[in-house]
């Protein structure tokens, strides 16, 4: 049933049409019968009346009829003008002997055919339509003829059966009419709506954006349809650049692990196998300095185990299970030794946060010790934590050159600039955010900011 | 007066390790070090050494773009790559580029100084650790017809089978035909080692690889 939409629709427009067709028209019928009917009585009684008042004369009058032509006596006179319609009496010969006002043209409306004693209807060439009827008198020596036309008698009412007829003309042509837009704005632009929608593939393809031959309900829905596929592509695409992006930082990663691998441990390694062969070497041949490599290849195993263990706590550092304190302490600590400037952190000894806390914290404040050390050339890096309500913030604050903040973290991200918008979204995953103040020649202040959990209540 | 040579290497752990090899050598005279690419470059067009044994990543220029800048240049300075990595194609892009030896960073004082001799004198020297995964020491292979050499020089110099068999005019079943007999004949199991070992073997000549 919903499939056959057109046909409903069409149905629904076409069964009443027919319906007041049928309706309408079988009343038209019904009235035209009805006026038919009161035509007929009407010339029937005004003749019958008047053949039976020529019956009621006498024979001598009867007799001398021709010559006295003295019927104004009957009142026919008043009658003819009184009513509707005319009468005329005519011998047995055909001759007229009289005729009321207005039965002149009697003639014209005269044909041979007309039965006796009925009354019929006919027209006159002009068109105008008459019902007449023709009665004889009891020993059929005169016939009174008497006719009316329509127009005289139910002149209104036959005005009104023919605007009738022409107003349910209109109406039925004009629902024909309104099927065809209704076809061609709804029907066919919704068909292929729903047609492009079947076929679209979501987060791929969107549907043509407008469709001037449709309604304007149809063309704001396929709007919203054109707007929300297009949403989907770029959800999809976000979503793509995103899978991308990981895919890329952790083939990053690997690379700079293994790269980290050949040129630390690896070297050092390499370096410990040459100083023992040659202490093989020179012990053999009996050289005095061959004590030297035993102490060089010493150095390479410690340098070996050092830089592995760099390697792990940059991978994971063991000393976040230290608490939030001595974590950002010791990571402070190290960057300062790492990049040869001054990096502070104040944490109050009593918050205590998870791990995963501590972490983020650890992350940011590694990141934006970088930034402030390679974009802004600090000197100078400080940061401290402390409770605001329910939440714990950390701030880390820089003496360098500052920058025009973009707000733009996910643009930022698409052109390789990882760290800012990663610091977001670690704060985000956490429920916090992050907040960047900062202009040229001005430092820089990150604020981070988490709800506040009591490590007693995870 | 030994062979001259120039090191090549940013570690400096492994560089005094590698310098303390060269110097127990007395047929071996070490005549500069260098911790970079163009240091090692500029090194080598002031000195000329008969050898130069380069790391192949290094910052700056790496290893075996000196090579070919060697190669380029016409120096009559034969390059020995020196690596941590062992990946059969480090070997070819190396020989390709026109360094005559390939050795790993852990190999012995011996294999050093035989790999530097080796290259002084013309020859070809490759990493036994290198050449051990590319089969059998001793091993008199087959000979390989003039067609197969033909095949296999196409090949090494990187072209698909397709595009050896369109060069040849031959169909390219026929190519794989060909190179699956000089597989059986060298032992190898590849394109690379096909190659490596046609090259141990002397089957073709590295002057064939990089012409
Ligand atoms: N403390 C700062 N001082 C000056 N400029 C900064 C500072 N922090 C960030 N910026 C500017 O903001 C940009 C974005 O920083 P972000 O950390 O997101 O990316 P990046 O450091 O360029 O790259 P990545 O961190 O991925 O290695 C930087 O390129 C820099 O221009
Ligand atoms: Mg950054």
């Amino acid at each position: 049933m919903k499939r056959r939409l057109l046909l409903v629709l069409s149905l629904g427009v076409l069964l009443p049409t027919l319906t007041v067709l049928v309706v309408a028209g079988f009343g038209i019928f019904q009235h035209e019968w009805a006026m038919e009917k009161v035509a007929r009585s009407y010339v029937e009684d005004l003749a019958q009346n008047m053949a039976y008042k020529l019956d009621q004369e006498s024979p001598a009058w009867r007799r001398m009829f021709p010559y006295s032509m003295n019927l104004h006596g009957w009142g026919m006179s008043s009658l003819a003008s009184s009513v509707p319609g005319w009468v005329a009496i005519v011998n047995s010969e055909g001759q007229l002997i009289y005729a009321s006002s207005g039965a002149e043209n009697l003639a014209s409306i005269w044909t041979p055919d007309i039965p006796i004693g009925k009354a019929i209807e006919i027209r006159d060439e002009k068109g105008a339509k008459y019902t007449i009827a023709v009665i004889p008198t009891s020993e059929n020596q005169y016939f009174v003829v008497a006719a009316v036309e329509w127009e005289q008698l139910l002149g209104p009412m036959v005005r009104f059966n023919h605007l009738w007829f022409i107003l349910v003309l209109i109406m039925v042509l004009s629902s024909l009419v309104a099927l065809i837009p209704l076809f061609k704005w709804v029907i066919v632009p919704l068909r292929s709506l729903v047609n492009e929608i079947g076929y679209l593939k979501w987060g791929k393809d969107k549907p043509e954006k407008d469709d001037p031959r449709a309604v304007s309900e149809i063309r704001s829905l396929r709007s919203v349809l054109y707007d929300l596929s297009r949403a989907a592509i770029e959800r999809d695409q976000l979503r793509d650049s995103y899978v991308n992006d990981i895919v890329k930082i952790q083939e990053e990663e690997k690379a700079r692990i293994a790269r980290d691998i050949h040129d630390g441990p690896l070297q050092a390694v390499t370096a410990f196998i040459q100083q023992i062969r040659l202490f093989k070497i020179t012990s053999a041949r009996g050289k005095s300095n061959s004590g030297d490599h035993l102490h060089l290849a010493e150095e390479a195993a410690n340098a070996t185990v050092r830089e592995l263990r760099e390697l792990c706590d940059d991978l994971s550092p063991p000393w976040l299970e230290l608490g939030l304190a001595n974590a950002l302490t010791e990571v402070s600590e190290r960057l300062s030794r790492h990049l040869g400037i001054r990096v502070t952190v104040d944490v109050p000894e009593d918050i205590a946060l998870p791990e995963e806390y501590i972490l983020s914290f650890f992350r940011v404040f590694q990141e934006a010790v970088n930034n402030s050390f390679r974009h802004g050339v600090a000197d100078s890096v400080s940061g401290k934590v402390y409770r605001e309500g329910e939440y714990v913030v950390f701030q880390i604050q820089d003496n360098g050159k500052g920058f025009e903040p973009s707000p733009d973290f996910q643009k930022l991200r698409v052109e390789g600039h990882r760290g800012l918008a990663n610091m977001k979204e670690r704060l985000g995953l956490l429920n916090g955010d992050l907040a960047i103040e900062s202009s040229p020649g001005e430092g820089a202040i990150l604020t981070c900011r988490l709800p506040f959990v009591n490590i007693e209540n995870k | 007066m030994g062979v001259t040579v120039l090191l090549a290497d940013d570690h400096p752990l492994t560089r005094a390790g590698l310098k303390a090899y060269l110097e127990t050598e007395d047929t071996i005279e070490l005549v500069g070090e260098a911790s970079d690419g163009d240091m090692a470059w500029d090194l080598i067009r002031k000195l000329e050494p008969q050898v130069a044994l380069l790391d192949i990543r290094m910052p700056g220029k790496d290893g075996v773009t000196v090579a070919r800048m060697i190669k380029e240049s016409t120096l009559p300075v034969a390059a020995i790559m020196l690596t941590s990595y062992d990946a059969q194609q480090y070997v070819l892009a190396s020989l390709r580029a026109g360094a005559r030896g390939f050795i790993l960073k852990t190999a012995t004082p011996e294999e050093l100084s035989r790999a530097i001799l080796t290259v002084a004198k013309g020859g070809l020297y490759l990493d036994s650790e290198v050449a051990q995964a590319v089969g059998e020491k001793e091993f008199l292979p087959e000979a390989i017809s003039v067609r197969e050499r033909e095949v296999l020089l196409l090949a090494a110099r990187g072209f698909s089978s397709k595009e050896v068999a369109g060069q040849l005019y031959i169909s390219e079943r026929t190519v794989q035909t060909h190179l699956a007999s000089i597989y059986d004949k060298l032992g190898a199991r590849n394109k690379t080692e096909s190659l490596l070992l046609g090259l141990k073997y002397g089957v073709v000549t590295l002057e064939e690889l990089i012409e």
